[in-house]
This record gives structure tokens, sequence and C-alpha cells, in this order.
């Protein structure tokens, strides 16, 4: 989070031997769905065409929206879910969730989709060895938007998440409401005040509480915990996770009924204590089968606000309750609720806390486990991929050069890396590696280089102490 | 025969009760269970429980008795000192609250009876009541009369299914022009819904009920896209826990929760507002 003015954009770090190297697809502000190989080459863009988030699918599909609802009246609402060939063809599309007339806008069907959708065959909508999704049928999971109002939670209109399922023809044949199960997420009598007062109400449509506000939806597909017995790992039973409400939530496919959970009080055990706050986190799904890691949970944790809690000196109404100025993308074991691997700003070689936020991205954020056991992280606010070995070696870097014009940030909402063999349209690129650039001697043009032209020397001055770093002499003390 | 009328203190309801009782010089007793009736009313509901309604909130006040008859609530209150029995059909305990008065079926009374309903409901308007009413399609004219005469703010209208079945599900014959008349009022009121519950039907030939299908629910939905002309009516088509029981795929007389979106599916064609309502 802490940029200069100026720095390079583009892929800036890339070891093709330590890379699993492939595709990546991210949706370019204000350009579309963009494909780059692992050098930063923009291989294919899908121009305009929306994606919360895109996907990749074998075959050289790509998978996002034609349009957004006007944001006057809805909120993050994409008008449909569709998949689009290479030459830009949509071949399969799904819109007819809900007929809206918004004033002087075309009476339409919308899917009101927001943040995810999974299509049959893959759990979490990126590469798993034998695990492709399906092209040319089966189901569709999507995340959706839909207005009503809850006593339980407030007499305010919400803006509620749900979750259908939507044949290849575009039935719907199950769907799953979000407030249905209010009394199951284990809301203090303090989050359920300030949730009844202002459920994270939003001025769009005339006011409407993005309450939950999920941002993330998937399988779980075969694992191991269900292969020993335990019935809330279903296969087919569905991670989500809730900004708004630092919920991490496993449902189950049948009844609806909440399977497993993390959150919203992460006090509430020894445990969670040790687990640290889980804060306004992002893309929260369990690491497929034939990955390394498989059956433990990967979700960026972003820090930043959320939550609803006690009224505190950081937030006076208990609104985003919960405060963290730096990230962190974790793999938890979903048994013992214990740390597997973690990417945090110590990994990431930044001092705590003092340079804790060089690892932050505050909202939108995703993390993705490749075959190599490398993760794949979009550092969002910022517009950063990266690529990390599992003893946390950065081996890519890219970061993104489009900034919004209406949000003036060149944020990347979530990327995924696919092989190169999803895009047959295209030989295997080049790969060529890009070694770090030393800082301390790198020049802008007109700059002068490093060195001093005189030194003197001043009898007397000591030189410094170079004492461990939990006894350095600054003005906060340093974690370690 | 004393009139009895119990009450609790500060509610509306009972003092429209009393004001009627006042205005028509009918003698009564008022009793307020909070204060000195406490005990009285403590021995009438012991003697008289199976004919009191007690909802989630509570029991509805008032509560009324001749030494004969008992009614409760305002609406059934009212309707007795009308027309005695006579209005049953048209009115029962209601479940709304503070200004709201529903319980009020259209199609469920005598329609020679009519007037009698007709200037009760007058009677709640003139004490500022909002009335919600519900028809089956039946009395047609009524709800027109009631509709010119400005006595309804929400009708509900439970459209049973598609014509050819229609009768069956009522239980009596309708005159397919009642029911369509009925279909092409009910959108001219303040607010209104249309609706279909989800119920086994005998069909021509079949020896067991079975329930609707989404062809009928389409079929109905076409109905109300018929005769009103629009494809953007608020309609909700209602499933009852007990037609719904999770996990007996195999059992033909429940249907498989998942299977209630292809109702909605089929409806959505004739009209693209409908909902579900688990009820």
């Amino acid at each position: 989070m802490t940029y200069p003015s100026v720095y390079p954009t583009g892929v800036t770090i890339y070891n093709p031997e330590k890379c699993w190297n492939g595709y990546t697809v991210f949706q370019a502000e204000d350009v579309g769905a963009l494909v780059i190989d692992m050098n930063g080459a923009e291989v294919q863009l899908w121009k305009g065409l929306y994606g919360f988030p895109n996907k990749l699918l074998p075959g050289g599909y790509v998978l996002g929206h034609t349009g957004e609802r006007n944001p006057m009246y809805g909120m993050q609402d994409n008008l449909d879910l569709v998949q689009v060939d290479w030459e830009g063809n949509i071949v399969w599309r799904f819109n007819q969730y809900e007929y809206i007339e918004d004033p002087g806008e075309k009476p339409q069907w919308m899917a009101r989709q927001h943040h995810d959708y999974q299509r049959e065959g893959n759990p979490v909508g990126y590469y798993v060895p034998g695990m492709e999704p399906r092209v040319d049928g089966g189901n569709t999971l999507i995340l959706c938007h839909k207005n009503l109002k809850n006593p339980k939670i407030s007499d305010k209109l919400l803006l509620d998440d749900t979750i259908i399922e939507v044949t290849w023809q575009g039935d719907i044949v199950w769907e799953w409401i979000c407030s249905d199960h209010f009394d199951e997420y284990g809301f203090s009598e303090e989050a359920k005040n300030i949730l009844c007062r202002d459920p994270n109400m939003r001025p769009n449509g005339g006011g409407m509480g993005d309450w939950m506000h999920t941002n993330s939806m998937s399988v779980l597909g075969p694992n191991k915990w269900y292969d020993a017995g335990d019935e809330r790992f279903h296969p087919n039973n569905i991670i989500w996770d809730g900004r708004e409400t630092n919920i991490i939530a496993i449902i189950d496919k049948k009844t609806g009924k909440l399977t497993w959970k993390l959150g919203p009080d992460y006090n509430s055990s020894k445990e969670l204590k040790a687990l640290g706050w889980i804060i306004g986190q992002h893309h929260a799904h369990m690491i497929p089968r034939g990955l390394p890691g498989e059956g433990n949970i990967l979700v960026f944790d972003n820090g930043g606000w959320a939550g609803y809690g006690a009224p505190n000196p950081g937030s006076p109404k208990g609104i985003k309750s919960a405060l963290r100025d730096y990230s962190r993308v974790l793999e938890i074991d979903p048994i013992t609720l214990k740390i597997v691997w973690q990417y945090t700003p110590a990994e990431a070689g930044y001092m705590m806390p003092f340079d804790s936020n060089r690892f932050y991205s505050p909202f939108i954020s995703s993390a993705q486990r490749l075959p190599n056991g490398n993760t794949l992280i979009t550092e969002g606010s910022g517009g950063r991929i990266i690529e990390v070995t599992p003893d946390h070696e950065l081996v890519w870097e890219y970061i993104s050069p489009y900034w919004g014009k209406a949000i003036k940030l060149n944020m990347v909402y979530r990327a995924y890396r696919a092989p190169y063999s999803w895009i047959p349209q295209l030989d295997p690129p080049e790969e060529i590696p890009i070694e770090r650039i030393d800082v301390t001697t790198f020049r802008v043009p007109g700059a002068a280089p490093i060195g001093r032209k005189k030194e003197t020397r001043v009898e007397g001055v000591l030189p410094p102490y170079t004492p461990p770093p939990e006894y350095a002499a600054l003005c906060v003390a340093a974690d370690v | 025969m004393n009139n009895v009328i119990f009450t609790i203190p500060g509610c509306a309801r009972c003092k429209i009760v009393k004001d009627f009782m006042h205005e028509h010089a009918t003698p009564f007793e008022e009793k307020n269970v909070r204060e000195g009736g406490k005990e009285d009313f403590q021995h009438f509901y012991t003697a008289n429980r199976r004919a009191i309604y007690r909802g989630q909130d509570g029991i509805e006040f008032p509560v009324f008795t001749d030494g004969v008859v008992i009614r409760q609530g305002l609406g059934p209150v009212l309707a007795y000192l009308y027309g005695g029995k006579r209005l049953d059909g048209f009115v029962s305990v209601g479940t709304l609250h503070k200004e709201w008065v529903d319980g009020l079926h259209v199609s469920g009374g005598n329609i020679e009876d009519a007037d009698d309903f007709i200037a009760m409901l007058h009677y709640l308007k003139s004490k500022a009541m909002k009335l919600k009413l519900d028809t089956n399609g039946k009395n047609s004219h009524l709800l027109n009369r009631i509709l010119d005469e400005g006595l309804a703010d929400f009708v509900v209208m439970d459209v049973l299914g598609p014509r050819r079945l229609y009768s069956h599900i009522l239980g009596e014959n309708i005159a397919l022009a009642d029911l369509e008349r009925t279909i092409s009022i009910v959108p001219r009121f303040p607010e209104y819904r249309f609706q279909t519950t989800i119920v086994r039907v005998r069909r021509e030939g079949d020896l067991t009920p079975a329930f609707l299908t989404p062809e009928d629910i389409a079929e109905t939905a076409e109905l109300i896209e018929e005769i009103t002309g629009s494809k953007k009516h608020p309609y909700f088509i209602r499933f009852l826990p007990s037609t719904l029981e999770p996990g007996k795929s195999q059992d033909a007389d429940s249907i498989l929760p998942n299977a209630i979106f292809s109702y909605r599916t089929a409806a959505r064609v004739h009209q693209v507002l409908t909902e579900i309502e688990k009820i």
C-alpha cells in the first residue's frame, strides 16, 4: 500500500524455474478481460467484457458479464453471466433471476450476479489436475443479490446474498438465501444491535443494507475430511465468506444449514484467539484434492475494517469494528483451526509493524494454490499479483498498468493462473527470466546515480548498534 | 344475557368495539384483564380455553361474549355485533396489528348478507383502520363494490389454479366469469397480490389427488396475464411445510425442495415478478 509516485508496471520479477508457468487472467480496469503470459505480454483481451471475476475455461473460453446494473439503483449487480469463446462469441448466458424495471432503464431480466460463480466439474474455478470445468454443459452455481426485508436483522431494506444453481438450459434448480440462516451465525447482542441500526447501509437504490457482503462461493469437492467420515465436509457442500461480518462458513447443500464456520467473534475460543481476527476476508475456499495443501482452507485475510460489535475508539458506532492495517494469506486446517502456512508482511520480508502495510489490500484480493505448491496472490487494491513459493520466495510479480477513470485505482479484483493447455489457440510463449532490479541503484532518467562526491569523517562519532529487532530503539516496539 | 367485553389498557381495537356499542346503545360490562377483571378473565379463559385463540403474540383483545357466543378480535366482534353469526363467513380472527385489520373474506360469506359486511367495513374505515381483504374469485360484484366505495387498502387473491381445475380445488362450482372478473378487479386496489398455494387436487380420471404441477402453475400465471393483459403483477407461489419434506425423494406425496424452483421458472414465463413463499 505504500507506493512511491513513480514505479514500474507490468512484470517486475520472474523466475521461470520456480514458477508454475501459465496464463494469468484478470479484469483490467476500464479495459476488459485480459490474459497475460508470464512476461506480461497481453495475449488476449476480450474488450469491455466485465469480470467479477473473469475465469478461464479449457478451450480458450472466458466467463464474464456483458454489463452492470446502473449503480443508482443496484449495488454490484451484473446483468448476466456469459461464457465467451476465443473469438468473442457468447456460447452460454444466464440472466433470468429477477425481472428489473429501474427508472429510465430498459426493463430486463438480470442475474444480479456478484463476486463469484462455479461451473460444474471443478469446485473452485481454477486449475486442478483432473477436475476440468465443463465447457459445453453442466450446472453453474452463481452468487447473486436479492432485496428483501428480514425483521430479525433490521427493519431496513437488505441487499441479501443468494446462491443459485442453474442448468445449462438456464433453469434455476436450487436456491439458498443468506438471511434465512441469521440465527446460525452466532452474532453477539452487541453485533445484533448495530446490525439492526445500520446493516451496512449503501445509498444505491434509495438505500439498502449490504449486511453480509458475501464475496466468494465455491464447492468443497472430494476431500480427506469427508472420506474420514466428517459429514460437515460433504463434497457437495458450499463454502463462502462474508466481508462485512468476518464469517467464513460451510453450508449443507441439502438442508442449507451451516455445518462449519469461523467468526464472527474470534475471541470466543482458545483456537480462534490463536488464529487471530480474520477481517474483511476474501476468496475463502477449500484447496481442492490434487493440489498441495488439499483440504485446508485458503483465504486472503485483508485486514482493513469489518465486522459488527461493540463500539470502540476505531469504530464509534460498532460497525466495521475490527481493524488491522495489513493483510495475511492464511492456509488453515479446518479441524484444528491451526495455521498451516501463511504469507504475511513478515514472510514478505517487511519489518512488523513498522512496514506491515506494504503487504496490505483492505478490499478485494485472492489466493490460488498452484500445482507445484506455489500460491498466486492478488493483492488487489494496488493491482499487484504475485507468486510465492511455499518458503515465501517471491518468484513472479506483476503490477497492473490499468487505472480506472471513475475509480482511480489500478485494482485487480481477482486473478487466476491457468495452464497453457487451456488456450490451445496459442503456442506456449517464450519464458524470459526477469532478475529483480536492485532499487538502491535504479534511477529514472535525469536522476543522479548513487555515490557520494565527498565523504567526511567526524572525529568521535561512534558506530551504530545493531541489536536484535526486539531491542530496536524505535518509537514503537517491533513484532518479533 | 349480559354482554361482557374483556379488554386491556391502551387497546385501540377494544375502544373501537366499545364506541360501536355505545353508539348503538348496546349495554355491556367491560372487564379490564390487567386490572379488576383479571380474575374474571382467568375463570372465563379456563372455562372456554378452546374457544379463545392464542397466537404468537398472546391473546388478541377484545374478547366478547354475550353468554352464549364468544368472539375475539376487532373484526369478528364487530361482525357479530352487526349481523350475529350471519357474517361469520366474511370475517375471522386476523393476524395483523396496529392499524391493519385482516381476516376479511370477500368470497367467504353469503352474498345476501353483503350489506352488513359492507357496513362493517365502512365503520372500520371511519376509525382510520387499514383493511386487508382476501378473495378466491367468488363474489366479484361484492369486490367491485368494495373497490368503488374505497373500503380495501390491500387485496390478496388466491388464484387457486388453472380454469380447468378451479372448481375441483375450491370444492364447489364457480362461474368462470365471476373468477375472471375478480382477477380483473384486483389490480385496481391500492395494494394487491395474486397467490397460489400448491395443494393436492383430484383430476378427472385420477383415483388419488396429486399436487399442482409447474405446468398447472404456468397455466394459472397465464390466466392472470390473459385477463389483466400484464405480466408484471406480484404473484406468489406458496408451499406449505407439509408439502416439502426433505429427504423423501421417493415419496410421491411430497415435493422435493429443489423442485419448487421449476414452479417459479414456469410461472415467470407469464408473470415475471413471481416469487416463492414458504408458509
